[in-house]
Formats: structure tokens, sequence, C-alpha cells
């Protein structure tokens, strides 16, 4: 590590990241059950608003969210607020050219990505988690520890997932670091597709691969037929107009994806 | 960072903490030091709470988080004879979402805070360190900045020690230990820092009175 300085790897953003691999065995399962043409995430929209109506009538008052708490103990909160859809491969060209007119003018950017998943099991009926990612195409980036949280149910009108977040940079000793804490390896994968970037918007359009034999990142194969779409945003707490910005931008990414407020418990 | 050696400085006879320091940092301005700032270096201790020790059925390890404001966008994390990370500040903030699973000692924190010099190529930090109210030792950092390789330089920082801590020099610290010819980094240091701390832990209270 530099001294006093911290390596942000891609112009200072957070990593691009997967935040539940088990979405994407959603994604194909869709996908396949016959879905043609260039819009592709529609069977994905239906099911996703029964599921989520469903969901919502079940739910249990909590403590009051971390986005009524922007700063707790000195430091703080930031929340992640995310789109999700995806594109079937062979309309991958046509997003990319339309996502390069609308997004900040800058070198086409492709990522390589290795990610593992970390549990630490407690007597807490669920595992804390933690992502571990590193680039595998940019030597010399830090690895990047990712935490996020429960997704905060508060308002039912608002646009994105929303959920907190805590990211770090790290020395490339992290997997035998958590491992001494007590983290046992979940999964892993690889991830490798475009980044974009509108003002403080980011959009990902990538491909998941799964990992043949474990801990050898050069067997892989890709998971689906599909690029997964994300526009998120990292933010601190409390600014949820930023959600009213992704819809607008969301919408005019139509009808090439649907970038949708998909709920990782109604794939659980 | 260049190859640094951190020691304890025993407290002077019939002196207390804060009059050794002042006789060290006189001597070192004599020498020729520029005085350039304070420096500290803090050390928090967590331990793996007793519902993950169960699941996993060995002994609870300790493990500190530090701070040292030469790199104040840096956070160490290290276990004992174990690895050591280097993170950004927001691994405070996952250490409080972790409270669950790892303890803070709240009573363990332990700090050196202390003035900073520099005279030629070395930079020499003398500070008090304290656990709560109560002064318990003091820590002596002196690094020579141009040289990154244990080996090489050794003798040099030795002979250097040896002009303003006279008997009181130390020997070699153990991180530079087998690895001779291995690039020094900060981790190295904290690591110092950290065997420093656990050892004026373990010692009596410093019999004199503490800093008023």
């Amino acid at each position: 590590m530099q001294k006093g300085v911290c390596g942000g790897g891609r112009a200072g953003l957070a990593l691009p990241g997967l935040e539940n691999p088990e979405l994407a065995e959603g994604g194909r399962d869709s996908e396949s059950r016959g879905c043609t043409g260039v819009s592709c995430a529609y069977p994905i929209g239906r099911s996703v608003f029964i599921s989520v109506v469903f969901h919502l009538i079940t739910v249990v008052m909590e403590a009051p969210p971390v986005t009524m708490m922007p700063v707790t103990g000195g430091a703080i909160n930031m929340m992640e607020y995310l789109l999700q859809g995806s594109v079937l491969d062979h309309s991958l060209e046509s997003l990319i050219h339309r996502l390069r007119g609308l997004c900040d003018n800058m070198e086409p950017e492709t990522f390589l990505d290795h990610e593992m998943v970390f549990l630490l099991k407690g007597q807490q009926a669920s595992p804390f988690v933690l992502r571990a990612r590193r680039s595998m195409d940019r030597a010399g980036s830090p690895w990047h520890l990712r935490y996020l949280g429960q997704p905060e149910m508060g308002d039912k009108n608002r646009h994105a997932l929303v959920r907190n977040c805590v990211d770090i940079a790290t020395s490339e000793n992290l997997t035998d670091f958590l491992m001494e804490m007590g983290f046992r390896m979940d999964h892993e994968f690889v991830a490798k597709g475009h980044l974009f970037r509108k003002g403080i918007m980011k959009i990902v359009v990538y491909k998941i691969f799964r990992i043949l034999v474990p801990g050898n990142t050069d067997s892989t194969e890709a998971l689906s037929l599909s690029y997964l779409v994300e526009l998120s945003v990292v933010a601190p707490a409390g600014q949820d107009m930023v959600s009213d910005d992704m819809r607008n931008f969301a919408e005019q990414l139509k009808p090439l994806v649907h970038l949708e407020k998909i709920d990782p418990k109604r794939l659980m | 960072m260049g190859v640094t050696c951190v020691s304890q400085m025993p407290v002077a006879e019939g002196k207390s903490v804060q009059q050794t320091v002042e006789i060290l940092t006189r001597k070192l301005e004599m020498l020729g030091a520029e005085k350039q700032g304070t420096f500290s270096v803090d050390c928090e201790t967590y331990h793996t709470a007793a519902s993950t020790l169960g699941s996993q059925g060995q002994a609870g390890k300790l493990m500190y988080v530090m701070h040292n404001s030469e790199y104040p966008l840096s956070c160490f994390a290290l276990f004992e004879n174990g690895p050591c990370l280097i993170a950004d500040t927001n691994f405070d903030v996952l250490m409080v979402k972790l409270k669950g699973f790892f303890q803070s000692a709240k009573a363990s924190k332990i700090e050196t805070r202390g003035t900073r010099y520099q005279y030629c190529d070395f930079l020499v930090k003398v500070g008090t360190v304290t656990m709560g109210p109560s002064a318990r030792g003091i820590s002596v950092e002196v690094e020579y900045c141009p040289c990154v390789v244990a080996s090489d330089c050794w003798s040099l920082l030795l002979e250097f020690l040896q002009s303003f801590l006279g008997s009181h020099t130390p020997g070699a610290p153990a991180v530079f230990g087998n690895r001779h010819d291995a690039v020094y980094g900060p981790a190295d240091t904290m690591v110092q820092y950290m065997e420093l701390f656990n050892k004026i832990r373990k010692q009596q209270q410093v019999p004199v009175a503490g800093i008023r």
C-alpha cells in the first residue's frame, strides 16, 4: 500500500460487484423460458412484481433503517442504490452502442475480475457475508472488500433497491487474513464485461463465469447465455432523489433492457 | 518506507515518564535534529466472540487494529504471528458491523503520541505510551529513510541509535528475523509496535506518577 494513499482501482469508483450470483441463476432460468427478441427482462419483471407484493405483505417492522441515520459513530453510512436487468448475448452490441452514446465520454473500459464470497457463521441465524474481489487484468490494483447489508424495506415507492454498503481497499493478503478471522469461502466466480459511467451512476454489463476447479481461474465456463446489466450509485444515506435519477436513466435504455428493482430475497 | 526500528526506552531512575522524554528530546535537539510536528500510533484489541468460538472449536484469537499517523488513510489489522492486512479507513466501519462476532476490549486501547524529529536521513519519533489516562512507558522509533533492505543498513541504524540512546540501545528487531534481504514495509513497523504494546501491557504499572 502506498504511503498515505488508498488505491481506488477504476478512477475512484467502487469496483463493479455482483451482489447476488443467485440472481444470475434466476436470470438464466428466465431466459430459457422462451424469451426471444431484443427485450429480455420482461419475464423477470412480471414475476418480480408479483413476488414483491407478497414479500411486502409479510415484511416485519424493524429498527429505523440505516437511511435515517446518515452518520453513526463518526463514519458516514454509505448506501448502494441498485437496478438490475439482463440482455441476451446477441443483443449486447446494441446495448453497448446505446450506452456509449448516453454515458460520459471515456475510453471504453473492460474488466476481468475474480470475486470470492466469504461467510462467517456465528450463533446468529444468518452468517456474515463479505465479498473479496481482485482484478485479473490490472496488475497492482488493490483488492476490494465489500460488505452489503440487508435491503432497506422503507419506501415502496423508491425506485431502486437500497442497502447499506461498506467498501474497503486492501492489500493482497486479504484471503489469508479473512481465513484467520474465521471466514470460510462459500463460492467464487469470474466476472468479465464493460464499465460505463454517467455522473455518479455506474453502469456495468458483464457475464458471469463459473470456476470449474476451485482456485483455478483459467478453467471457467459461462453461467448463462446473457449479460447482467447493473445500474448502481453509492451515495451517503438519506439521498433518495438518487433513485429518481436512476429511474430516468433506466427509461432511456428501454426497450433494449429493462432495469428494475429486484429483491434478492425473492430468489432464496 | 525505510527500515525502521521500534524500541522501548526505560524510564530514568527517579524521574517521571515526561521527564525522561524531555531528556531524550533534548539530546536529539543537541544532535541537530529538527522538530517536525507530532505523530501517533494506536492499537485496539478485538477477540472472537464466544458465539463464533463454539462452532469452530478453537481458542479465541486476538486481532489488533492499528492506525499510524504516518499513513493517515490506512488501517492495519493483524494477528500475532499471522498476516497483517493493510486496508483503508473504512475497515473501522466494517469492525463496527462485525461487533457481533468480534468484541473490542475497550479497556485495552493503547496508544503512543509524541514528537517527530528529522535528522538528515533519519526520522526519529519519541512518544509516550498511554493506556487510558495513565502513561505506561516510552516508545522510540527510528527510521532510516533511504534504505528498504534491513540487512543493508542495520549497522548504520545501530550506530545512530547508540549515539542518543546509549546503553538502552535495542538489539535487532524480530521482524528482521530470517528475511534479511526482503523489502521492508509499513506492516513490519506495525508488527514491531504491536509487540512493544503487548510488552508494555504486561509490565507493571510505571511506579512514578503518570502525566498529569
